[in-house]
């Protein structure tokens, strides 16, 4: 295990009191990233790397990923305190983490969450350790049809996962698609669904949807209910950190299967936003308690979570041995490398060991700084929420709005935002899902670009999604999720709205 | 003055059913059959819009058809809804006088309406919150990540952009 040694080459590089300085930094740097919607991990990235210049290429990607980490993690940190996602990919962490916040259960909600996602980023740093090689290998096969059958994949683990009526989630689904479509279709150039309107040309951003239905749609409803948000109860009582951390491991079957979900997402263009969805409509149907998710329920937290940092550890793959960057972020860190002279690549792990190595190892050590750091910041929270939702609410409307418009310097989008939030409300209201609004929202473009530059290829013929084992295997296994729930529905006599106690579970709070 | 479950079901359901039919609309636009370079770029979004026409009819069938279960059920009654609205209100109001004045302006004014009215404070600490919250998000948007905020006429006049 050549790899092995080099790893521990790769430790030796990264654990110098200057570098472990630098993670701090990252790390913290990150968490008020992450924290706020209206900036972004990519926002915080492009911010450091002016200051990286004058540092050594290891200590400056040290730096990056360090504030990569904090992000995600400060992300999932007010998921769970205000339903506000603070990044895309912590969506699903609002579904059973902030019922379980609003039950008074706010430091065990975190403490899960960080538990759990320390732990997909340690898998997908093994992955990644381990397998480089291989998987930049298995990267290279992924074309069109194949980036078609990951994304109709993860669509097909999500239909069906909602309780309540089928009509209601085809049209919440159907709504995100149509939303993602406004705007330039990249395949032939024309504007869809802008009506010569010019603010629409840039489409719609997904995190305006993301703000208004999730952060303001909330707040509305947090303020109809008159609800007086129960906070932590006692302080940040260390007993039941470790209490928590001493639970994470029961459930073991789920954190495997979503670290495995999110290592697939990571490696092929899922993303950790995508590998989220998946892991917890998995986790919803595969797992004993599934029916209780959107309430509170732990493993609701544990799933996303893992799959969310699994995948973010393992896009950085695709990006250091291919050159392909998965996400904004690391299309910036990409430019950083090439700017430091480095140039991504399989040659990479070959010229520069010490540099790929050294980055490797301080993934593990950042990690373990950013759960500790994140820990010791609930406490901060924790006091915020204490106060009125009187004086908290008109805060987190201003963040809110703040967010919406940093997202392209449009005031058009704060307009956007609010509309999505009036619809956030009355939606969550009247039991249409939302999740898969906003799956729909992330992967839709990407999948029908796919979808149609793979008709592009084959000439409109459809046999291209079943020409090699890889995306017949996906394809079959989409079709056979996606039949899953209409065959037990109609076993059930459900499908047409007759409620059992599954759905009866669901009507409270669906997702 | 009480809305019920039903009503706003179905004008929800028609309200979606609208919106489909805008986006078959626009599909056509753009064309929406099948050519040999696979499909025009409305073709999918019409069958979205198919589909979501689709699914509001079948809810609105589905409230009618259950409407005797959820006669008495209340979407949201006077009470609350007036807390929502005053809510709401403010907050559309902030938007527009950003969209004016910019954000800063916009949001000194939106915390010093909220912390008076809503959370009760007296006007001096009411300012005072304004203040800070001003203060705060000038040095992380400005300084700190150097995002700029939306500013309008008043703090341009200062020279501030």
């Amino acid at each position: 295990m050549g790899n092995f040694s080099l790893l521990m080459d790769g430790f030796a590089v990264a654990l110098t009191t200057h570098h472990i300085m630098i993670m701090v930094m990252g790390v913290l740097l990150g968490l008020v990233v992450g924290v706020l919607p209206g900036l972004g991990a990519p926002n915080g990235v492009s911010l450091l790397l002016p200051l990286t210049f004058t540092m050594d290429p290891i200590s400056a990607i040290i730096l990056l990923t360090s504030m990569y980490w904090g992000a995600l993690f400060g992300g999932s940190t007010t998921s769970i305190l205000f339903n506000i996602p603070g990044e895309p990919s912590s969506v699903a962490t609002t579904f059973d983490g902030y019922p379980m916040a609003k039950q008074g259960q706010a430091v065990r909600a975190l403490t899960l969450a960080f538990g759990s996602a320390g732990f997909g980023a340690l898998v997908g740093v093994l992955v990644i350790t381990l397998l480089s090689s291989w998987v930049a290998q298995f990267a290279l096969r992924f074309g069109s049809p194949e980036y078609f059958g990951v994304y109709f994949l993860a669509f097909a683990s999500f239909i069906g996962m909602s309780g309540g009526s089928p009509f209601k989630t085809l049209v919440s689904m159907m709504l995100g698609f149509a939303v993602a479509t406004v705007g330039i279709d990249t395949i032939s150039g024309e504007g869809r669904l802008t009506f010569d309107y010019d603010a629409l040309i840039g489409g719609i951003s997904f995190l305006i949807a993301v703000i208004g239905l999730f952060g303001l749609g909330e707040l509305l409803l947090t303020m109809e209910e008159g609800l007086k948000f129960e906070g932590v109860k006692a302080k940040l009582d260390l007993k039941v950190i470790l209490r928590t951390i001493a639970e994470v491991p029961r459930y073991w079957v789920t954190i495997v299967r979503s670290a495995l979900i999110g290592c697939w997402m990571g490696i092929t263009p899922g993303g950790p936003t995508a590998a989220s969805f998946m892991s917890y409509a998995l986790g919803r149907r595969f797992s004993r308690r599934g029916k209780y998710f959107g309430k509170g329920e732990p493993e609701g937290i544990v799933a996303p979570e893992t799959a969310d940092h699994s995948a973010g550890s393992c896009a950085l793959l695709p990006m250091l041995a291919l050159g392909i960057p998965g996400s904004a972020t690391a299309a910036v860190m990409m430019g950083g490398l090439m700017i430091w002279g480095l140039s991504p690549g399989p040659m990479l792990f070959t010229t520069r060991p010490d540099f790929v190595w050294g980055l490797i190892a301080s993934m593990y050590m950042g990690n373990l700084i950013a759960v500790v750091l994140v820990l010791a910041t609930v406490p901060m929270f924790a006091y915020i929420l204490r106060a009125p939702f009187t004086v908290v609410g008109p805060i987190i409307t201003i963040v809110c709005v703040i967010g919406a418009y940093t997202v392209a310097n449009h005031v058009f989008d704060i307009w956007l935002a609010l509309g999505f939030g009036l619809i956030g409300y009355v939606f969550k209201k009247l039991d249409y899902p939302l999740a898969p609004f906003v799956l729909a929202m992330v992967l839709g473009d990407k999948a029908e670009d796919a979808f149609r530059q793979a008709m592009l290829s084959s000439g409109g013929s459809g046999s291209i999604f079943f020409a090699n084992p890889l995306v017949s295997t996906m394809m079959a296994l989409g079709i056979l999720l996606l039949c899953l729930p209409l065959i037990s529905a109609a076993w059930n006599g459900s499908l047409f709205g007759k409620k059992d106690d599954i759905d009866q579970a669901h009507e409270g709070r669906s997702v | 003055m009480d809305i019920s479950r039903n009503s706003m079901e179905i004008a929800t359901a028609l309200a979606t059913a609208a919106v489909g039919a805008v986006v078959c609309y626009g599909a056509s636009l753009n064309g929406i059959s099948w050519g040999d370079g696979g499909p025009q770029p409305g073709y999918f979004p019409f069958y979205i819009g198919c589909l979501i026409i689709f699914g509001s009819a079948a809810t609105i069938i589905q409230t009618v058809v259950q409407r005797a279960s959820t006669a008495g059920v209340t979407f949201v009654d006077g009470e609350r809804l007036r807390t929502v609205v005053m809510f709401f209100l403010p907050i559309v109001a902030f938007v527009a006088i950003s969209a004016w004045l910019g954000l800063y302006i916009g949001m000194a004014i939106y915390t010093f309406y909220a912390m008076r009215f809503a959370a009760g404070f007296r006007t001096p600490a009411a300012l005072l919150t304004a203040a800070i919250v001003v203060a705060v998000n000038f040095i992380i948007f400005e300084k700190l990540f150097v995002v700029p905020l939306l500013k309008g006429p008043v703090l341009e006049y200062f020279g501030i952009y």
